[in-house]
């Protein structure tokens, strides 16, 4: 019984430190070692830097507060860092592109959600906050993704979609080969990403299976964008209108007269009833008037 | 002719109050003095902004909208003293339809007002007129407020025009132009039949629309809170529950003012023992109907305790605001209801004591509405200042609030000292009407 109570006691103390351990442990980030390495092609000055303070205060500022003022929301766990100070700026620009392209737990993954250059802008901005900071550019040139040429083709039978990437080399049309392909579509709030990220085949050909039930607009078009990311070639993104969903006429929400809509569409009962209400005191205020004229004039009679 | 001279004395006694007196003079220069303060606070808050009160993101409705509820609440008590009672044929109520209908339109006009003073940008009332949506019971107020007040004015004015004209005629010691005015507003006024019929008909046909107005403003004030899904205020019979909480606050207003009146102006062969028993029981009545109403609206609820209305009547009931809570329905409606039912409480000196506590009570029951709602919202409030979860009202904001209260007793003070607070010329001919029957 009590070697029990003992053996009971130890487990809790031994899977506590566990816990406190591993939790030690999570706090660093395993970022790949060529992750690691990457390097913005963006000049962090001062036009990237104040454009990425409005990328922070507008995705990250709610919970790592304003670097330097301590206002973080402290009620995470675990708390949000300020990415001002010492151990986050230790991190290499690679790790925190790293970080906001993966997420952690509460953190959120910024992938699909801020553009690759943007990134690079919002770290230009927290760079800021770091007078031993000296940036080390990439090698990579941003001129070449505009070689890049993406092409989408869908066949509607097997519901695939073929994307092409082909870079226009001097030397003629060479296939982008493995390079990240993700498909999406456009919905009210944000982009849907269809199925998972794919990577190009030796001829520059990635292939993503559409659902055949996608709502589209009144004649069932799609707005597809279609992203390529490419260790040479950078980010490129093309948007195409294909008329492969299932067309869906559901007047908006603001298009028919409601409670909720502008003046203009207000519903026919709350008008007429607020327009009767004030046309009946009127004729009261009118017939009240004429009394008070007929009063004023009989003196006479 | 005794009936001559009794004519003469009702006359002379009624138009006596209407003079310049020292008291007037002290009693006008506090409440000048003590605006002065308020409004003071109130240039603050211009100056300042909102900061300076204690409304916030979560409570962004306080003291403020309480005191716009309690005005509009209290301004109905002309429609059911001068138009319900009229026209239900009770008498008695004749002597004291002015002075609720001056009480009517003092607190209609500067509820107005208030709500005004509950803006931080009060040049964008504007935008109500040139963006406000018909669908907004926003909109809704606006509109039967101010055609409240309109309708009061005339309810006022229409009967009064007899009375305007006598004095023209009997005020002695009246500079010309204050004459000239009394006889241009009096319109010709001759005494004839026609006139006579002119102005019943006026006042018949104002009697029965001012009850759907009335009705109205504060069915439509309750909507502004009835509409939106919020703890302790998602009800269907929040318009008859303020209405009827209209009526306890307005009959209150009305007894306090009848006994200064009577005592100040030396009213007391007008306004008498027989009058204040009898409001004293309309006021235990509508207290009567007003408890009513107050045992649905908690009853039901507190029946079920759904998640956040729990948590609302909890704090209500027992939590932090059950002191206030208790001492206004206690203090306010409970007592006075009970004092109510014996006679020796409905006597002029009692009677003001009760009517204060339940003023008062009426006052706290619309802040006890408004703002414990605004402390519990559906969705959690985290990581803010505790300051910004819990209300309280800071000193520039209760002088603010106080603002509208002096300016309401100054305006009824000065009402009262340009015309009569007793109908003279409906006295007279219910006097003339007693003496047809007596033959
Ligand atoms: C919903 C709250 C939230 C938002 C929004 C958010 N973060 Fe974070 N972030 C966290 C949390 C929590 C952590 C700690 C995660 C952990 O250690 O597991 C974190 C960690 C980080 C880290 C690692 C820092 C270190 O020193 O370990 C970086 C870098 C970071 N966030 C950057 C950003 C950027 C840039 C944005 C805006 C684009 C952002 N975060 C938006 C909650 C958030």
């Amino acid at each position: 019984m009590l070697k029990n109570k003992l053996n009971t006691r130890l487990f809790v103390t031994f899977s506590l430190a566990t816990l406190l351990i591993l939790n030690c442990f999570s706090a660093t980030w395993d970022v790949p070692a060529d992750q690691k390495e990457k390097k913005s092609y963006i000049k962090f000055d001062k036009q990237t830097s104040s454009q990425g303070e409005v990328l922070y205060n507008a995705n990250c500022a709610s919970c790592h507060g304003n670097p330097g003022k301590n206002n973080i929301l402290k009620s995470l766990n675990p708390i949000p860092p300020d990415l001002s100070g010492k151990s986050s700026q230790a991190l290499s620009d690679g790790d925190l592109q790293y970080i906001l392209n993966t997420g952690r737990g509460l953190m959120p993954n910024f992938k699909n959600v801020i553009s690759a250059e943007d990134q690079w802008k919002v770290i230009s901005y927290l760079r800021g906050f770091n007078p031993n900071y000296v940036q080390e550019l990439s090698k990579f040139d941003p001129n070449k993704s505009k070689l890049v040429k993406l092409t989408a083709k869908f066949d509607s039978k097997a519901n695939i979609l073929t994307v092409m990437a082909l870079a226009d080399e001097k030397s003629g049309k060479i296939p982008i080969i493995k390079a990240e392909i993700a498909v999406f579509v456009k919905r009210y709030f944000g982009n849907m990403q269809i199925e998972k990220t794919v990577l190009t085949d030796n001829f520059g050909k990635a292939q993503v299976v559409f659902p055949k039930d996608l709502p589209g607009n009144k004649t069932g078009d799609l707005e597809v964008l279609v992203k390529l990311f490419d260790e040479n070639y950078g980010e490129v993104q093309t948007t195409n209108k294909l008329a492969i969903g299932v067309p869906t006429d559901k007047p908006a929400l603001n298009e028919k007269r409601a409670i909720w809509n502008v003046l203009a569409k207000a519903p026919i009962w709350t008008l007429s009833l607020y327009l009767l209400g004030v046309f009946a005191f009127i004729l009261l205020l009118l017939y009240l008037l004429n009394n008070l004229r007929k009063l004023y004039n009989s003196k006479t009679i | 002719m005794l009936t001559q001279l009794k004519i003469e004395k009702i006359t002379s006694d009624l138009l006596k109050p209407i003079r310049l007196t020292k008291s007037f003079l002290i009693w006008m220069g506090f409440l000048g003095a003590s605006l002065l303060v308020c409004l003071f606070a109130y240039f603050l808050q211009l100056r300042d902004g909102m900061v300076v009160t204690g409304l916030g993101d979560y409570v962004s409705w306080g003291m403020y909208i309480s005191n716009f509820v309690f005005f509009v609440a209290t301004s109905l008590i002309g429609m059911l003293i001068s138009a319900v009672l009229s026209l239900s044929g009770q008498k008695w109520a004749t002597p004291l339809a002015r002075i609720a209908e001056i009480i009517a339109l003092a607190f209609a006009a500067v509820a107005g007002l208030v709500i005004i003073m509950d803006m931080g940008r009060p040049e964008r009332l504007l935008n109500v007129f040139i963006h406000g949506r018909i669908q907004s019971p926003i909109v809704w107020d606006v509109t039967v407020v101010t055609i409240y007040v309109l309708v009061s004015t005339l309810f006022l004015y229409i009967p009064l025009i007899p009375d305007l004209k006598i004095c023209s005629e009997k005020l002695e010691k009246l500079p010309p132009f204050a004459r000239n005015l009394y006889k241009f507003l009096s319109l010709n006024w001759n005494n004839t039949i026609e006139q006579k019929k002119l102005i019943k008909d006026s006042t018949r046909v104002l009697a029965i629309f001012i009850i759907p107005i009335a009705l109205a403003i504060h069915t439509v004030t309750s909507w502004l809170f009835a509409n939106t899904s919020r703890a302790g205020w998602d009800s269907t019979i929040f318009g008859p529950y303020f209405v009827s909480g209209a009526f306890v606050s307005g009959c209150a207003a009305v007894i306090i003012a009848m006994y200064f009146f009577q005592k100040n102006y030396k009213l007391q062969d007008y306004i008498t023992d027989f009058h204040f028993n009898k409001i004293g029981q309309l006021l235990a009545l509508v207290s009567l109907v007003y408890l009513y109403f107050n045992l649905n609206e908690y009853m039901v609820p507190g029946y079920k305790m759904k998640l956040a209305e729990a948590k609302h009547l909890k704090e209500l009931f027992s939590g932090s605001h059950a002191l206030l809570f208790w001492s206004t329905q206690l203090l306010g409606l409970i007592i006075p209801i009970i004092l109510l039912l014996f006679k020796k409480m409905r006597k002029s000196g009692p009677l003001l004591i009760i009517a204060a506590f339940v003023l008062i009570g009426s006052w706290f029951k619309r802040y006890i509405i408004v703002f414990p709602t605004m402390e519990h919202p559906f969705l959690p409030i985290q990581n803010v200042p505790l300051n910004f979860k819990i209300y309280t009202p800071t000193l520039v904001e209760i002088l603010v609030t106080i603002a509208p209260m002096i300016l309401v007793l100054i305006i009824i003070t000065i009402l009262s000292k340009i015309i009569p607070i007793i109908p003279i010329h409906e006295t007279i001919e219910q006097l003339e009407e007693l003496e047809e029957n007596k033959k």
